[in-house]
């Protein structure tokens, strides 16, 4: 059983490696100190368990475990968590499976032969207890995970089942509704049409169309938006600003 | 302040007597006994009782004098007694000065060569009697009355400074509990000095709220918080401290300044992945101390979640410094470019400051 340690301290992830060791229940594949890495982690040693601490700098681990669950095989996780970090009767309620810090080590055997997958709507239960939205998107793409910080995205757009992302570095498609995505992030982003909501700090200019509608520029997209009449109202209040 | 407690529970509902203070209030208050004695003659229309108001001052003074200087020289032995005992007492005093000095009055006036008869004699008794009933008992009750006042508002004061007491995060303990038991096989001797640190700081934070500590003591406990915090943090905790400028025999409460050290850490460095500096500084002006606490600001997504944290700590601690210092205790905030800053002013008072303020 190949395990992965994320934590942000270091203290915390040395015991955790000990305790394996003496258990002899798996190999410690790797360690990682916050969310990111331990998607760039997942990706390189393919774990079958990641042992995931809650608060962690960048990207925390509610929001780790969201986008590891879009892989194709994802592994199973187990939260770790101090004292009252989270919600810890949302941990038992969506049956999800979480150690408190310091671990024992009889609880921490009987975790990892018992390890599962996350659902997907364990997870969205859980992140309804955390406040604030995810810090980035992620898309899966050839068996992996992309993540796109959610201060580079511009405009999101959606068509048929998917919805665009559009940020710095091109273009990838999310699950997400759209109407979870403004439900998420909606004092990050204005919606500007039926099917498109565009990054405030992105805006630059509102533009008078040949027909007599409006379309955004945002700046570093070289498209203009096109603004349907129902939200103009709200995007030049926004602009004015 | 614990010593205040401890004598006004001790203490009978009587003032001190002995005080001189106290003295010229009786003074006074016997004074404008005597305008009334006066104002009011027995019989309409005689203004007899006017040109007595010397005699009148005379015999009210000598009655209040010599109550309170028996009161005062009982006064260790009344508060022996229970609050009921100890007025009863008091108030009997108080009757048997207004009748012996009545009495006497009558003796002098009879030697003094007045024709005044029995009848004369028992009314005198009686009527001064009955007025210093009436006037003792009601003294004796405001006393009672006062007393009960300053009791609750004490009482008031203390719970609200005992329910601010300063509580270090649970979120602090477990963490480092943590980082105890991963130290405790790795690094036997850092765990040992960890689990030092823990013991002191959770002490403090269990004693009486109402106990002052040194600055010096305050700035230590900073430390310790800030060695274990180090431990867990590693590399991502840089401190720097210069208080040097800051007299250490000043007086604070207990744990006054390290939840603001405990905010900035939590919210300041944990939730950077490259970690910051925590930065204590502290300056005086004249009778003013002024320490400053920075810490790099949060990414952004963790803004909404660190004010929400923040205000708890920091609002505890301004009342504390309301209820210690007054308007002389203040807390203010900055936030610049990529900094934190929460800057404390409190006066400076040492244990003798303190001691003369008894």
């Amino acid at each position: 059983m190949k395990v992965l340690i994320v934590d942000d301290e270091k203290p915390a992830r040395e015991r955790l490696r000990h305790l394996i060791e003496d258990l002899n229940l798996g190999e410690v594949v790797g360690e990682a100190s916050n969310g990111r890495e331990a998607l760039a982690e997942t990706d390189r040693a393919h774990p079958d368990i990641l042992l995931l601490d809650i608060r962690m700098p960048e990207m925390d681990g509610l929001e780790a475990a969201a986008h590891v669950s879009k892989l194709e095989n994802p592994p199973a996780v187990i939260f770790t968590t101090a004292y009252n970090d989270y919600a810890l009767q949302a941990f038992e309620q969506q049956a999800v499976d979480y150690l408190l810090k310091p671990v024992r080590r009889e609880r921490l055997e009987r975790a990892l032969t018992a390890a599962k997958r996350l659902t997907r709507v364990q997870l969205s239960a859980l992140r309804d207890n955390e406040q604030g939205g995810r810090t980035h998107l992620s898309a899966r793409i050839h068996g992996s995970v992309r993540l796109v910080p959610i201060e580079e995205v511009r405009f999101l757009q959606a068509a048929h089942k998917y919805v665009t992302v559009n940020f710095a570095d091109g273009e990838v498609l999310v699950e997400d509704s759209l109407k979870a995505l403004e439900e998420e992030f909606g004092d990050r982003f204005v919606r500007i049409h039926r099917n498109a909501l565009a990054a405030k700090i992105w805006l630059e200019s509102l533009e008078r169309t040949g027909m007599g509608g409006y379309c955004v520029r945002l700046r570093g997209c070289e498209s203009c938006l096109e603004v349907s009449r129902r939200h103009l109202a709200g995007v030049r209040r926004l602009m004015r600003r | 302040m614990a010593h205040k407690r401890q004598s006004l529970s001790g203490e009978s509902f009587l003032p001190n007597f002995c005080a001189i203070r106290m003295v010229f209030a009786v003074v006074i208050v016997a004074q404008l006994l005597s305008f009334l004695f006066a104002l009011v003659p027995l019989r309409p229309g005689s203004d007899e009782q006017w040109s007595n108001l010397g005699l009148i001052s005379l015999f009210v003074q000598w009655i209040a004098l010599t109550s309170a200087a028996l009161l005062c020289s009982l006064r260790r032995w009344l508060a022996r007694l229970s609050q009921i005992q100890a007025g009863l007492l008091s108030y009997a005093i108080l009757l048997g000065v207004i009748g012996a000095i009545s009495e006497a009055t009558f003796w002098v006036w009879q030697l003094s060569g007045a024709a005044l008869d029995s009848s004369w004699h028992l009314h005198f008794l009686l009527r001064n009697l009955v007025a210093g009933a009436i006037i003792s008992g009601l003294v004796l009750r405001y006393f009672y009355v006062q007393y009960q006042w300053k009791r609750n508002v004490q009482a008031e004061s203390e719970a609200r400074l005992q329910a601010l007491q300063a509580r270090i995060r649970p979120h602090f303990l477990f963490n480092s509990m943590n980082t105890i038991a991963s130290l405790t096989r790795s690094q036997p001797d850092q765990a040992e000095g960890a689990v030092e640190d823990l013991a002191d700081l959770f002490r403090m934070s269990l004693s009486d709220a109402r106990k002052l500590i040194t600055l010096e003591e305050e700035l230590a406990l900073c430390q310790r918080y800030l060695h274990i915090e180090g431990l867990r943090l590693g590399e991502r905790l840089a401190i720097s401290c210069e208080t040097e400028a800051l007299p250490g025999d000043a007086l604070v409460p207990p744990l006054i300044l390290q939840p603001l050290v405990e905010n900035a850490v939590y919210h300041g460095i944990e939730p950077r992945a490259q970690g910051g500096r925590v930065e204590i500084s502290g300056a005086r002006k004249g009778s003013q101390l002024t320490i400053t606490i920075r810490n790099p600001l949060p990414p952004s997504s963790e803004g909404g979640r660190a004010r929400n944290g923040n205000r708890i700590a920091q609002d505890n601690v301004r009342e504390r410094l309301a209820a210690h210092y007054g308007p002389d205790g203040r807390l203010e905030l900055s936030m610049e470019n990529d900094h934190y800053d929460v800057t404390m002013t409190l006066p400076y008072r040492t244990q003798q400051d303190e001691g003369s303020n008894r």
